[in-house]
C-alpha cells in the first residue's frame, strides 16, 4: 500500500513537473494525464488493505464479519468515475490543442500569451 | 444726545482734522523738497491744489463706477475718521465711535481703497490696475505685522474698544503701549511705513513707472475729492496709531504734536531710502516685521 | 410541487434528446431548450417560495433507495433554493442573451448548456463530497466546451489555460475527498465532523478546501480566470462569472462547517487580500471585460471574506451582508458583462458611444452604481453592516484593506463610467444595435437590482419614506422628462418648497437654520436654472435628489439614515458635476475624495456608541461620547466635503467644471453639508471632551485652508475656479470657527455659513450670466462689461463687499465675530493668519470684478446683453437678504445666538442694535447709517458742483505719447499678481496637488508592477496555483 501510495505521489509530481517545464501543448496534456494517473493510483492504494479479500459477498467471506474481511470497495468505485472524468478532460484538452494548432500552426505554449496583465 | 448735535460735532471734527491733515501734507512736501535740495512749494499748496483742480474747465467721466470711485474714497476716509475717538474725553471729537470698535476702523480703511480701486479700474487706463494690483498686494503684506500688533494690543488690554485702550494708557508716559508692549509698536510702525506709501514702499505711485498710480485718469473734481481725502485719511491713520500706541490725546495740541511726530517717522524713512520693487516690499513685510509681530504676541500672551 | 430532482433529470434527459429533436428543426429544439430552462426556474422558484414564506422544512432527497450515508443525498433548503433560483434565472437570461448564437450554432451548444445547468444544480444540492466532485467536473467540462462557441485564438488559449488550472484544482479536490474518506470512512458532509480528524487528517481537509478556494480565484493564483473573462464571449462569460461562481461559492459554504477555524481565518484574509489586489490592479486596466474580470475576482474574494467573518452573526444580519454582496455583485456583474457584449468595445475610451444611447446608459449606470456599492443598492447595506461588524470585532486592518480596495474599485469603475459619458475619444459613432434578446435580460437584472434595494429599505430597515424621496425624485422626473425644462424647473421649485413645508416642524433651531440654507437657498438657486433651454434631460431629477438629500441630513435619526442621505448627496452631486462639458476629470476627483471621505465616515459611525434617544441625530449626538478615533475619522470625512486644506483639490475642479447654474449649489450649499457634519461632531465633542484636543488641530487646518485658499484664488485666470478657491477659503474660516468650540465661535461659523450661502450663490449666478453671454470663463478675455451688464456688475459689487468684510455690509459682522471669538479663545496666531487671509481675499475679489467688468471692453463683446432675467432674479433676492442682515444684524444674530446658547453660555449682549462681546462692540445699524451719510454727502457735493462733466469713449485715456492699440493690450488682467507669485517664491508651488498626483502615480505604478505576475503563460499560472497552495498550507499551520 505504502509503495503504491508513494508511486502515486511520484507520478503526480512527475506529471506536474512535466506540465510546468514542457513547452509543447501536447506534452503538457500528457503531463496532466500523468498527474491524473498518479491521483488514481493514490485513490486505489488507500482503499487497499493487505491480507483482505475482494469485496464480494461469496463463500470466502463471513457475512457477519464482512466489513473486517474485505477491502474497502468505495475507493475503487470512485476511481472508476475519476478515470472516466479524467478521460473526458484529457480528450477535451487535446481537442483544444487541435483547434489551437489549426488556428495558429503552433504547439508552443509561449505563442499563446497575448492575453495578460 | 441729540443726533443733530452729534452730526454738528462730527462736521466740526472732520473740518478741523482735514485742515490739519492737508497742512501736514504741505509740510511734508516742503521737507521732501528740502531733502532733494529744492525750495519747495508753500505749506498751503495742498489747499491751492484742491481749489485749482476743482476749478478745471474740463471734466470727464468714464462711467458710473468711475464717478463713484472718488466718493467711495472720501467716504472711506470720512468713515474711518468718524469711527475713531480722536481726543480722549472730548465730546466734540468722540465722533461715532459708539458704532464699533478697533476692528470696525481697521476694516473701514478698506472701504475707500476698494471703492477707489473699482473707480480707477473703470477708467480703463492700464496704469490704474497696475498700481492697484501692487497696492493691494502690498496692503496684504503690511496688514500682517499691523494685525499682529493689534492682536497683541487686544491681548494686552483685553479689548478692541479704542476708548478703553486709550484710557488704559493714561496717567504716565510709561503706560503708553510704546513702553508696555514695545515689540508690537515696532511691528506696527514698520507697517505704517507701508500704509503711508512713502519710500521705500511707494510702489503704488511709483512716479517713474506708472505716474501717480491708480488715480491717473482722475481729473477735476474727482481729483480734488481724492486730494481732500488724502489729508483727512492720513490724519485718521495717524490718530489711530496715536490712540493705539502713544497714549492718545487729551486735547487738540497734544494730538497735533503726537501725530506730527508719528508722521515724521514715515517722512524721515521715506526721505532717506530708495524704493523697493513690488516683490521686495512684500517679502520685507512678511519677514522681519511679521516675526516681530509674532514675538510681540508671544511676549504679551505668555510672559 | 415538483421534486427538485427533476431539475437534474429533466435537463439531463433533454440534453440527450436534443440531438434527436434537432433533426426536426432548430425551432423545436430551441423551444424545448428554453422550456426546460424556464421550467427549472419555475420549479426552484416555487420551492424557494415554499421554503422561505411557508416555512416548509428543508427537503432531503435520497437516491437509490437508501438514506445517507449509504447513498448520495441531495438537500434543498432555503439557502440552496436561494442560490439555485438565482443561478437558474441567470442561466435562463443568459440563454436568452445568447439566443442568436444558439439559433446558429451546432446543437451541441444547447446540450452543453443544459449539462452545465445540471452541474450547477447538482453541485449546489448534493451533500456527498465525491458527488460534488462529479458535478463540478460536469460543470467544468461543459463550461470548457462552451468556451469554444466562439473559436478565436484568444478564447481558445484562455480556455486551455482554464482547463489546466481547473484540472489541477480538481486533482487537489479529488485527493482531498479521497483522504477524507480514508480518515473518516465517510463521504457525506452531514456525517463528517471536525472531531473525526487526526492531525494528519487536516491535510485532507486542507486539500479539499484549497481546491474549492482555488476555483474561487484567489489572488495571485487567478491569472487563468482573468484571461477567460477577457477572451470569452460575453454571454458565456457572464455564466462563468456568475452562475459557476455562485455554485462554487456555495460549495465553499457547504464545506465550511468541516473546516477548522484557523483555515477559515486564513481564507478570510486571503479573500480580503484578493479583493484589495485585484481592485488595485484594476486601476491600470483599459480593457472593459478584463476590468470586469478584476472586479469579479475581487468581489468573490470579498464575498468569501464576508461569509467567513459573519458566521457568528445573527442569521438575518448575515443574510443581509453575505446575501447583499452575493446578489449585488453577481447581478451587476452579469448585467455589465452583457452590456459589454452589446457595446462591443474593448477599450474603455471607446465607450463614449454610449453617450447617444440613453436606455443603455441608464442600465449601465444602475448596474455600475450597484456594483460599486452605492445606495440604495444591496451592496451598500451589506458594506455598511459588514464594516460595522468588523469594526466591532476590532478587525481594523481588514476594514482598512477592504475600504481601500473598494475605493480603487470605485475609481476604475467610475473612470469607465465618466469616460462613457464624457470621454472625448474620437470614435466612429455607429449606433449600437439594441437587440431585444440582449436588452431584455439586462433590463430584467437592472430591475431586480432596484427591486432588491426597495425590499431591503422597506423590510429590513423600514425607513421613513422621506429617505427614499431622493431616488423617487429621480424616477418621477425621468417619467416627465419629455416636458420642457422650464416646466420641470417650476415643478421642482414647487417640490422643494413642498418638501421644506413637509419637514418644517423641526425639532430644533439648528435644524431650522440649516434648513434655510439647504432648502430655501436651493429654492432660490433653482430660479437660476430656469434659464435652461430645451429639455435638460435628467437634470432636475438629480437636482431634486441632491436637495432632498440635504434636507434628509437634517431629519436623519440614525447614523445609517444620515449616512444614506450623505451618500445620496454625493451621488447626485457627482452626476450633476459630470453634466459639465469637460467635467470628466473633475467629477472623478470629486467622487474619489467623496468616497474616501464616506468610507472614513462609515468607520467613524461604526465606532460610535449606539444612540440612546429617538431624536434627530443632530440632537441625540450630544448624548453620545464619540471615541477619539471616531471623532477624527468623522471630522476628516466632513472636512473633505468642505474642501479643507490637503483634501481640497477636488473642489476647484468640481466647482469650475460643473455647469454654470449648478456651481452655486455645489459651492454655496453642498459645502455647508460638511459644515453641518462638523458641527454635529462638535456637539458630541463639547459634552464629552477627550484628553487629546482634536479640534485644536482642526482649527489650524481651517485657518491654513483660509489663507491657502485665498492665495490660490488670487492666482486663477478662470472666474469659476477663482470663486471655487474663494469658497475653500471662506469655508476654512467656518471650519476654524467651529473648532473654537465656544459660543462666539459657533455664532461666527453659522453667521458666515449663512452669509456665504448668499454671496457665493449670487456670485456664481452672476458668473453664470456672464458666461452665458460671453461663452468664456477666462477672465482676461473679458473686461469692461460694466457697460453691458450693469445689473450683474452691481450684484457682484455688493457681493464682493460682503465677502471682503468691509463695513457696512454683513461680511464685516462675520469678521468681527470671528476675530472676537479667536482672541477670546486665545488663538492669537491663528487670528493673525486669518487677518492675513482676509487681506489676501481683496486680491481675488478685486481681480474678479476688475478683469470682468472694469477696464477695457473687448471688441467681440460690443454687443453683449445683460444677463437673462432668470439669473438676475436670484441675485437680487440674495442682495435683499444681504442688505437686510447688514442693516438689521439682529435679524440673524438673535436666532443664531439662541442656537449657540443651546451648547454654550451666551457670550454676547444684544442691546438694541449694539452687539457686545467681552472684547468689543459693533452696531451694524449705526455703521450703516454713518456710511450712508459719509457716502451721500460727497456724492451730492459732486453732483452739484461737477455739472460740466462729460462722458468719454473707451479709449479716451491719458496715454503718454502713444495711443492704446487694442483692448487686449490695454486691459491689465492676465497674471495680474505676478509680482506676488514672485514674492512667494518657493511657497507658491502646488505641493498638495503634486502630492496627490504622486499618490496616484505611485498606486498606478504599483498596480502595473503587480499585474506583471499575470504573464499570460499557462505554465506560470499553474506555478502560481501550486505555490499558492504551498504558501497557504504553511500559513494555515496544518
Amino acid at each position: 500500500m505504502i509503495f503504491s501510495l508513494i508511486l502515486g505521489f511520484l507520478l503526480l509530481i512527475i506529471g506536474l513537473y512535466g506540465m510546468l517545464t514542457q513547452k509543447n501543448l501536447i506534452k503538457i496534456v500528457i503531463g496532466f494525464s500523468i498527474v491524473d494517473t498518479g491521483t488514481h493510483i493514490i485513490i486505489v492504494s488507500i482503499g487497499y488493505l493487505s491480507g483482505k479479500t475482494a469485496p464480494i459477498l461469496d463463500s470466502t467471506v463471513d457475512l457477519a464479519n464482512a466489513a473486517k474481511q474485505v477491502v474497502d470497495p468505495i475507493p475503487s468505485a470512485l476511481v472508476l468515475t475519476a478515470i472516466v472524468i479524467g478521460l473526458a478532460v484529457t480528450a477535451l484538452m487535446l481537442s483544444f490543442v487541435i483547434k489551437l494548432y489549426q488556428k495558429n500552426k503552433s504547439l508552443s505554449i509561449d505563442d499563446y500569451q497575448e492575453l495578460k496583465w | 444726545m441729540n443726533i443733530w448735535i452729534k452730526i454738528l460735532y462730527a462736521v466740526i471734527s472732520v473740518l478741523v482734522v482735514t485742515i490739519y491733515g492737508l497742512t501736514l501734507g504741505g509740510i511734508v512736501r516742503k521737507i521732501y523738497a528740502r531733502v532733494h535740495g529744492r525750495y519747495g512749494p508753500s505749506v498751503w499748496q495742498p489747499f491751492l491744489d484742491i481749489i485749482k483742480t476743482h476749478g478745471k474747465r474740463v471734466s470727464i467721466s468714464h462711467g458710473y463706477m468711475f464717478y463713484l470711485g472718488p466718493i467711495f474714497r472720501l467716504a472711506g476716509g470720512l468713515g474711518t475718521y468718524l469711527f475713531i475717538p480722536v481726543i480722549f474725553g472730548s465730546v466734540v471729537f468722540s465722533n461715532f465711535s459708539i458704532a464699533g470698535d478697533l476692528l470696525l476702523v481697521m476694516y473701514f480703511i478698506f472701504f475707500g481703497q476698494l471703492g477707489m480701486a473699482l473707480g480707477a479700474g473703470e477708467g480703463g487706463h492700464p496704469y490704474s490696475p497696475l498700481g492697484i494690483a501692487r497696492g493691494l498686494s502690498q496692503m496684504t503684506a503690511f496688514e500682517v505685522p499691523f494685525s499682529l500688533a493689534v492682536i497683541a494690543i487686544a491681548i494686552q488690554y483685553n479689548t478692541f474698544n479704542l476708548t478703553t485702550i486709550v484710557a488704559a494708557q493714561q496717567g504716565s508716559i510709561l503706560n503708553w503701549t510704546l513702553f508696555t508692549n514695545p515689540l508690537a509698536v515696532v511691528a506696527a510702525m514698520i507697517s505704517l511705513l507701508g500704509m503711508n506709501m512713502h519710500p521705500p514702499f511707494s510702489i503704488v505711485l511709483a512716479p517713474q513707472e506708472i505716474p501717480i498710480g491708480p488715480p491717473i485718469e482722475m481729473n477735476s473734481s474727482f481729483l480734488a475729492t481724492l486730494q481732500t481725502n488724502r489729508g483727512l485719511f492720513t490724519a485718521a491713520k495717524l490718530i489711530l496709531f496715536m490712540n493705539l500706541f502713544f497714549g492718545g490725546a487729551t486735547n487738540l495740541p497734544i494730538m497735533i504734536i503726537k501725530t506730527f511726530l508719528i508722521y515724521m517717522f514715515s517722512v524721515f524713512v521715506g526721505a532717506s531710502f530708495p524704493r523697493f520693487r513690488p516683490e521686495q516690499s512684500m517679502r520685507f513685510f512678511l519677514k522681519w516685521p511679521t516675526l516681530i509681530g509674532v514675538a510681540s504676541i508671544i511676549f504679551i500672551a505668555y510672559f | 410541487m415538483v421534486n427538485p430532482i427533476y431539475i437534474l433529470t429533466l435537463s439531463l434527459a433533454a440534453g440527450f434528446l436534443l440531438t434527436l429533436i434537432d433533426k426536426s428543426g432548430r425551432k423545436l429544439s430551441l423551444t424545448v431548450f428554453y422550456g426546460i430552462l424556464s421550467l427549472n426556474v419555475f420549479i426552484i422558484g416555487e420551492w424557494f417560495y415554499r421554503l422561505t414564506f411557508l416555512n416548509t422544512p428543508t427537503v432531503i432527497i435520497n437516491t437509490a433507495g437508501f438514506s445517507a450515508p449509504l447513498s448520495i443525498n441531495l438537500q434543498l433548503g432555503m439557502q440552496e433554493a436561494f442560490v439555485l433560483l438565482f443561478a437558474n434565472l441567470t442561466a435562463l437570461l443568459s440563454a436568452v442573451y445568447l439566443f442568436k448564437k444558439f439559433k446558429e450554432t451546432h446543437i451541441s451548444g444547447l446540450i452543453l448548456y443544459l449539462i452545465m445547468i445540471v452541474g450547477v444544480n447538482g453541485l449546489v444540492m448534493t451533500r456527498d463530497l465525491f458527488n460534488m466532485f462529479v458535478f463540478s467536473e460536469i460543470l467544468s467540462i461543459s463550461t470548457y466546451a462552451l468556451i469554444t462557441l466562439t473559436e478565436t485564438k484568444k478564447s481558445l488559449s484562455a480556455g486551455f489555460k482554464y482547463m489546466i488550472a481547473g484540472g489541477i484544482a480538481s486533482t487537489f479536490f479529488l485527493l482531498g475527498v479521497t483522504f477524507i474518506y480514508y480518515f473518516t470512512g465517510n463521504l457525506n458532509l452531514d456525517f463528517i465532523h471536525l472531531g473525526n480528524f487526526s492531525n494528519l487528517g487536516f491535510i485532507s481537509i486542507f486539500l479539499l478546501a484549497i481546491a474549492v478556494f482555488i476555483e474561487l480565484k484567489p489572488f495571485p493564483a487567478n491569472g487563468w480566470a482573468l484571461d477567460v473573462y477577457e477572451a470569452v464571449d460575453s454571454g458565456i462569460v457572464s455564466v462563468i462569472a456568475v452562475v459557476n461562481s455562485a455554485a462554487i461559492f456555495f460549495v465553499f459554504y457547504k464545506i465550511m462547517p468541516i473546516l477548522p477555524q484557523n483555515f477559515l481565518n486564513v481564507f478570510g484574509i486571503a479573500g480580503v487580500i484578493t479583493f484589495f489586489f485585484s481592485n488595485l490592479m484594476g486601476l491600470k486596466q483599459k480593457n472593459a471585460k478584463r476590468l470586469l474580470g478584476y472586479s469579479s475576482i475581487g468581489q468573490i474574494g470579498l464575498l468569501v471574506a464576508s461569509l467567513i467573518f459573519t458566521m457568528h452573526l445573527p442569521r438575518s444580519l448575515m443574510y443581509l451582508i453575505v446575501g447583499g454582496f452575493f446578489f449585488n455583485h453577481l447581478i451587476a456583474k452579469a448585467g455589465l458583462f452583457w452590456i459589454t457584449g452589446i457595446v462591443k468595445k474593448e477599450n474603455l475610451k471607446d465607450w463614449n458611444v454610449l453617450k447617444n444611447n440613453k436606455p443603455l446608459l441608464v442600465l449601465f449606470g444602475i448596474l455600475l452604481f450597484a456594483l460599486a456599492g452605492f445606495p440604495p443598492f444591496a451592496g451598500f447595506w451589506a458594506k455598511w453592516e459588514f464594516v460595522k461588524m468588523l469594526v466591532h470585532g476590532k478587525m481594523f486592518f481588514v476594514v482598512g484593506t477592504i475600504l481601500l480596495g473598494s475605493l480603487f474599485e470605485v475609481i476604475f469603475l467610475f473612470r469607465w463610467f465618466t469616460l462613457s459619458i464624457k470621454g472625448d475619444e474620437k470614435t466612429e459613432h455607429k449606433n449600437i444595435s439594441l437587440e431585444l434578446s440582449k436588452m431584455f435580460p439586462t433590463t430584467i437584472f437592472a430591475g431586480i437590482t432596484i427591486l432588491i434595494s426597495v425590499l431591503i429599505m422597506k423590510f429590513f430597515y423600514d425607513f421613513n419614506w422621506l429617505h427614499a424621496l431622493p431616488v423617487l425624485a429621480v424616477l418621477i422626473i425621468n417619467v416627465i422628462d419629455f416636458l420642457p425644462s422650464k416646466i420641470k424647473g417650476i415643478l421642482s421649485l414647487a417640490a422643494v418648497l413642498t418638501y421644506g413645508y413637509l419637514i418644517y416642524p423641526l425639532e430644533s433651531n439648528i435644524q431650522l437654520f440649516f434648513g434655510i440654507i439647504f432648502i430655501i437657498g436651493s429654492a432660490i438657486n433653482i430660479i437660476g436654472t430656469l434659464n435652461r433651454k430645451g429639455k435638460s434631460e435628467g437634470f432636475y431629477g438629480l437636482l431634486l435628489m441632491m436637495i432632498f438629500s440635504f434636507g434628509n441630513l437634517l431629519v436623519a435619526i440614525t447614523y445609517l439614515e444620515f449616512f444614506l442621505s450623505w451618500e445620496f448627496m454625493t451621488i447626485s452631486s457627482f452626476l450633476l458635476i459630470l453634466r459639465g462639458k469637460k467635467a470628466q476629470k473633475a467629477s472623478m476627483l470629486y467622487l474619489i475624495f467623496s468616497t474616501a471621505g464616506a468610507y472614513l465616515m462609515m468607520v467613524g459611525f461604526s465606532l460610535a456608541p449606539d444612540l440612546v434617544s429617538n431624536s434627530v441625530l443632530i440632537l441625540s449626538i450630544s448624548n453620545v461620547s464619540l471615541p477619539i478615533a471616531a471623532t477624527i475619522l468623522l471630522s476628516i470625512g466632513f472636512m473633505i466635503k468642505s474642501g479643507s486644506l490637503g483634501v481640497h483639490i477636488w473642489l476647484p475642479e468640481a466647482h469650475a467644471e460643473a455647469e454654470s447654474d449648478v456651481s452655486p449649489f455645489i459651492s454655496a450649499i453642498l459645502l455647508k453639508a460638511g459644515v453641518f457634519g462638523l458641527l454635529m461632531v462638535g456637539i458630541s465633542y463639547i459634552k464629552h471632551t477627550p484628553s487629546f484636543d482634536i479640534f485644536y488641530w482642526i482649527g489650524w487646518i481651517g485657518v491654513l485652508t483660509a489663507i491657502v485658499g485665498a492665495f490660490l484664488a488670487s492666482f486663477q485666470e478662470d472666474a469659476k475656479r477663482l470663486l471655487a478657491y474663494s469658497s475653500m477659503s471662506q469655508v476654512g474660516y467656518i471650519v476654524a470657527s467651529i473648532a473654537i468650540l465656544s459660543h462666539l465661535g459657533w455664532l461666527s461659523a453659522m453667521y458666515l455659513s449663512f452669509n456665504h450661502m448668499m454671496f457665493k450663490s449670487a456670485l456664481f449666478i452672476a458668473i453664470a450670466g456672464v458666461y452665458y453671454r460671453t461663452h468664456t470663463r477666462t477672465m482676461y478675455e473679458m473686461g469692461g462689461l460694466i457697460k453691458k451688464m450693469p445689473l450683474s456688475f452691481i450684484s457682484v459689487l455688493i457681493m464682493i463687499i460682503a465677502v471682503s468684510g468691509v463695513p457696512p455690509l454683513s461680511g464685516f459682522g462675520a469678521k468681527w465675530l470671528i476675530y472676537s471669538s479667536f482672541i477670546e479663545k486665545g488663538w492669537y496666531l491663528q487670528a493673525g493668519v486669518l487677518f492675513f487671509a482676509s487681506g489676501v481675499s481683496f486680491l481675488y475679489l478685486y481681480r474678479i470684478i476688475h478683469t470682468i467688468f472694469l477696464g477695457q471692453l473687448k471688441y467681440e463683446h460690443q454687443n453683449v446683453k445683460e444677463a437673462p432675467i432668470w439669473f438676475i432674479i436670484p441675485q437680487y433676492i440674495f442682495i435683499i437678504g444681504i442688505m437686510a442682515i447688514s442693516m438689521f444684524p439682529n435679524l440673524i444674530i438673535q436666532p443664531l445666538n439662541s442656537i449657540a446658547m443651546r451648547y454654550f453660555n451666551s457670550s454676547i449682549i444684544i442691546d438694541g442694535y449694539t452687539i457686545s462681546s467681552s472684547l468689543g462692540y459693533w452696531n451694524g445699524n449705526l455703521v450703516m447709517y454713518v456710511t450712508m451719510g459719509v457716502f451721500v454727502v460727497p456724492l451730492i457735493f459732486l453732483m452739484l458742483f461737477n455739472g460740466r462733466m462729460q462722458k468719454v469713449k473707451q479709449f479716451n485715456i491719458v496715454y503718454a505719447a502713444e495711443r492704446p492699440e487694442s483692448p487686449q493690450t490695454t486691459h491689465v488682467a492676465h497674471n495680474m499678481y505676478a509680482h506676488y507669485r514672485k514674492a512667494l517664491g518657493g511657497w507658491g508651488k502646488p505641493r498638495i496637488w503634486d502630492f496627490w498626483h504622486e499618490v496616484s502615480e505611485w498606486s498606478h505604478s504599483l498596480a502595473d508592477s503587480i499585474r506583471q505576475l499575470y504573464t499570460g503563460n499557462g505554465q506560470t499560472y499553474i506555478l502560481h496555483i501550486i505555490m499558492y497552495v504551498i504558501v497557504i498550507y504553511f500559513i494555515s499551520g496544518v
